[in-house]
């Protein structure tokens, strides 16, 4: 089954201490629809971007750590979903609820098939 | 197990034919050394993006391409199982040296459990 990123976007402003009761239930039920439909693989709510370390390749070929997000940008990942789906339209389906969810754009992204030799990639459980 | 998004980052004219052999055995060589020492939940590259915005009216609006007008956007991720910052930013020095490219690491602090 292919799977799909559907990463929540969010203002660089954003509060996750405003969001009300609504909010946290609906997208509590949408957690429990993608699991009733066995399409949740897994989900995550990312630290502030301003807790990210940003890897940098030097031209002596050191790496630099910074503190901060590596993107200049005004919105950045604040959580997503790995979601197994037949195909990009059922994804973006369950992109519409998330943006509904969540009141946040979203952006649904299909995983490359590179290799064919792919062990043990990453069978893990959908917590 | 605290666990770490490690993204890498690629020029939006990023062309994946031109990655020669070595790069491609050095990330699997990376990958095979993540599974052995048991970090590796989840490793990906990705593909094309649809953007979906929230209209006024209620309804949602889904356009080709990604959502950040920018000029890298993130070309794959790992999600490590680390002991802390420091071992996952140990892992993402690796993942820089491998990909030739630039990693941001970010924690995932909250997993929604419907259990």
């Amino acid at each position: 089954m292919p799977q799909f990123l559907v990463a929540i976007q969010h203002h660089e402003n954003y509060d996750p201490s405003l969001e009300g009761e609504a909010m946290i239930r609906d997208i509590g039920a949408l957690n429990e629809e993608m699991d009733a439909a066995g399409a949740r693989f897994f989900a995550g709510g990312l630290e502030s971007p301003s807790h990210a370390k940003s890897l940098r390749k030097q031209p002596d070929g050191n790496v630099s750590i910074t503190d901060g997000p590596y993107l200049e940008a005004k919105e950045h990942i604040g959580g997503f979903w790995i979601l197994q789906c037949a195909d990009m339209d059922e994804a973006l389906a369950w992109g519409r609820k998330a943006v509904v969810a969540c009141r946040v754009p979203v952006e649904v992204r299909a995983f490359l098939k590179i290799r064919p030799n792919r062990e043990s990639l990453g069978h893990g459980d959908s917590q | 197990m605290p666990q770490y998004l490690v993204a890498g980052y690629l020029p939006d004219d990023f062309d994946p034919s031109q990655v020669d052999e070595a790069v491609g055995r050095e990330i699997h060589a990376l990958n095979k050394e993540m599974i052995a020492a048991g970090v590796r939940k989840f490793a990906c590259g990705l593909g094309a993006a649809k953007s979906l915005r929230g209209q006024t009216d209620g309804g949602v609006l889904i356009t080709d391409g990604p959502y950040l007008e920018t000029k890298e956007h993130i070309g794959g991720f790992w999600i490590l199982e680390c002991a802390d910052m420091d071992e996952a930013l140990a892992w993402a020095r690796k993942g820089v040296a491998a990909t030739r490219g630039q990693v941001e690491v970010r924690e995932i602090f909250f997993q929604p459990s419907t259990d």
